[in-house]
């Protein structure tokens, strides 16, 4: 037996007109505002990982030369042993030179002043590095060193980078309330439309639940073809926009293309927009029976 | 089964149309209602089908006073009181079939009974091959069938027939009729609203009638006149 038609008139009450076009708009909107939040987390995340390749090791000079030798050597050691360290290279004198010219005058170095020592260090690519434990074993052998891995700089990213996730969530959230508010409106118009025939279910014994039921099913499934229709659009605009800007995009960003995640994303925004409207829908039909006799 | 005591009964804000109705249907009995039109025939049967509360006085149904019964379990009363309205109250949407299952549905009996039921019911009143319609293409008698299969396919224990036969021929009355008698006789309890004075004479039950704001109940032995 095919699924039969809803007990109530759905198809000639206009709701059904438009409520899946609110629902495509915010949808697409919403999933605009997805993949924004998730690019910019991609985003974040390679410029971390491309500044997390390299840090600067600084040791303080000894009382002389030799000594200082030893620090160098001592912290050359450290960073030889720790897993995921590609190269450090303690950065020749003359060149430490050079860089303290403009504050030390041309010969700074040749004149054995007590000038601090550098050393650059390169990470594997994609090695995850415990910078905490590094700083504190460097510490443990050298206690003059400081280890600079470009955390404050990376501090600054990722919190520009979480505020506009932070946007795009609240964005996110107050479509989901306009498309809760939509639904409500177009339930109580139902409800108005309907009410002989509700009233006549009530008289032959059907539960609120009954009716509610009828309310949810129509909402969920307008919602659905709505929000299949806004996620789809939605992609068509980020496709075109990732071919627009890929010429751009590889001089100055990372690479953009939609991973996995966003996709993901993506497909569940319309159910999202469903399971919104079910339960908005419920809860309308609910109160409102409520105070019918 | 229904008590009335001092029931009184007015729409919003307008004049009673009912006054101080008091009577007891006993279950199991059959009744006729009847009365000129205005007389407020429909608005009685209002009040036994919970459609509407009394403005004074007491209704009992099932021995529920209703003015104190909780809204959940209305429904669980309402199931049990089969209706056929007087302008029938058809969904205009659904098939006869659809129309009539409502009830069943209503109700959360399965597919597949209902199927059966629907359909079997359906034939018995003349309509097996009308099952597919939809009430703007049958007629009004075909409508009156549809709305008293509706009524009766969820075997009420109180029927309320409202000019159950005022849209159908006589001889489709007598069957309706019939069938309310064989209801009856398994238990069911019903009322029966009619003008028609030869079908009340045609028939032995008791008899309330409503009459310019007076209402009485004639035993059977009285209407032999008629
Ligand atoms: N929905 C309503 N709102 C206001 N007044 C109503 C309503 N329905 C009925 N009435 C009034 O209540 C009175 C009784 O009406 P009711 O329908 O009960 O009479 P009836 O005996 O069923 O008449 P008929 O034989 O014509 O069906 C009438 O005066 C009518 O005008
Ligand atoms: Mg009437």
């Amino acid at each position: 037996m095919a699924r039969r038609q809803f007990d109530l008139p759905f198809a000639n009450d206009g709701s059904g007109r438009f409520l899946p076009w609110m629902i495509a708009l915010m949808v697409y909107l919403a999933s605009l505002a997805t993949v924004a939040a998730l690019t910019t987390r991609e985003v974040v995340e390679s410029w971390n990982a491309g500044l997390e390749d390299t840090a600067t090791v600084e040791i303080a000079p000894g009382p002389d030369d030799a000594a200082t030798d030893g620090l160098v050597a001592r912290a050359m050691a450290v960073l030889r042993n720790t897993p995921g360290v590609a190269a450090a290279d303690p950065v020749p004198i003359d060149e430490i030179g050079r860089l303290l010219e403009p504050w030390l005058g041309p010969d700074a170095a040749r004149e054995n002043l007590p000038i601090p020592r550098l050393i650059d260090v390169r990470f594997d690519p994609g090695a995850v590095i415990d910078v905490a434990a590094l700083s504190r074993a460097l510490l443990a052998a050298v206690p003059s060193a400081r280890f600079d891995s470009h955390g404050l700089w990376l501090d600054r990213l990722t919190a520009l980078g979480d505020s506009v996730q932070l946007a795009a969530l609240v964005i996110v959230v107050l479509i989901a309330l306009a498309a809760g508010a939509t639904v409500v409106f177009a339930t109580r118009a139902g409800l108005a439309v309907h009410a002989k025939l509700i009233e006549l279910m009530h008289l032959i014994g059907s539960r609120d639940s009954y009716i509610a039921r009828q309310f949810q099913f129509h909402a969920m499934s307008l919602a659905l073809r709505g929000g299949v229709v806004g996620v789809l659009i939605g992609a068509l605009t980020l496709g075109a926009l990732t071919v627009m800007w890929r010429p751009i995009q590889e001089a100055v960003l990372p690479d953009l293309t939609i991973g996995a995640t966003a996709l993901v994303a993506l497909a569940l925004l319309p159910l999202l927009a469903a399971a919104i409207a079910t339960l908005t829908a419920r809860i309308t039909v609910m109160r409102a029976l409520k105070q019918m006799t | 089964m229904v008590r009335f005591q001092g029931v009184a009964m007015r729409y919003a804000n307008g004049p009673e149309v009912l006054k101080d109705v008091t009577f007891h249907l006993e279950a199991g009995s059959y009744h006729f209602l009847t009365g000129p039109s205005g007389a407020g025939k429909s608005s009685l049967l209002r009040l036994m089908y919970l459609a509407h509360r009394a403005s004074r006085g007491t209704v009992k149904v099932f021995g529920h006073d209703i003015a104190a019964t909780p809204r959940r379990l209305l429904p669980g009363l309402r199931r049990r009181v089969g209706v056929v309205f007087q302008d029938f109250r058809l969904l205009d949407h659904l098939s006869a079939r659809d129309n009539v299952a409502l009830t069943l549905r209503i109700a959360g009996v399965r597919e597949d009974t209902i199927r059966a039921h629907v359909a079997e019911l359906l034939s018995w009143v003349g309509l097996g091959d009308r099952l597919d319609a939809t009430p703007a293409t049958l007629s009004d008698g075909e409508k009156q069938r549809v709305a008293i299969a509706r009524a009766v396919i969820g075997r009420p224990s109180l029927l309320l027939a409202d000019e159950p036969t005022g849209s159908i021929d006589e001889l489709q009355g007598m069957r309706i009729l019939r069938l309310f008698e064989e209801l009856n006789r398994i238990g069911t309890t019903v009322v029966v609203a009619t003008h028609d004075q030869r079908l009340i004479a045609r028939f032995n039950h008791r008899v309330l009638r409503l009459a310019d704001g007076q209402f009485s109940v004639e035993r059977p032995t009285n209407l032999s006149g008629i």
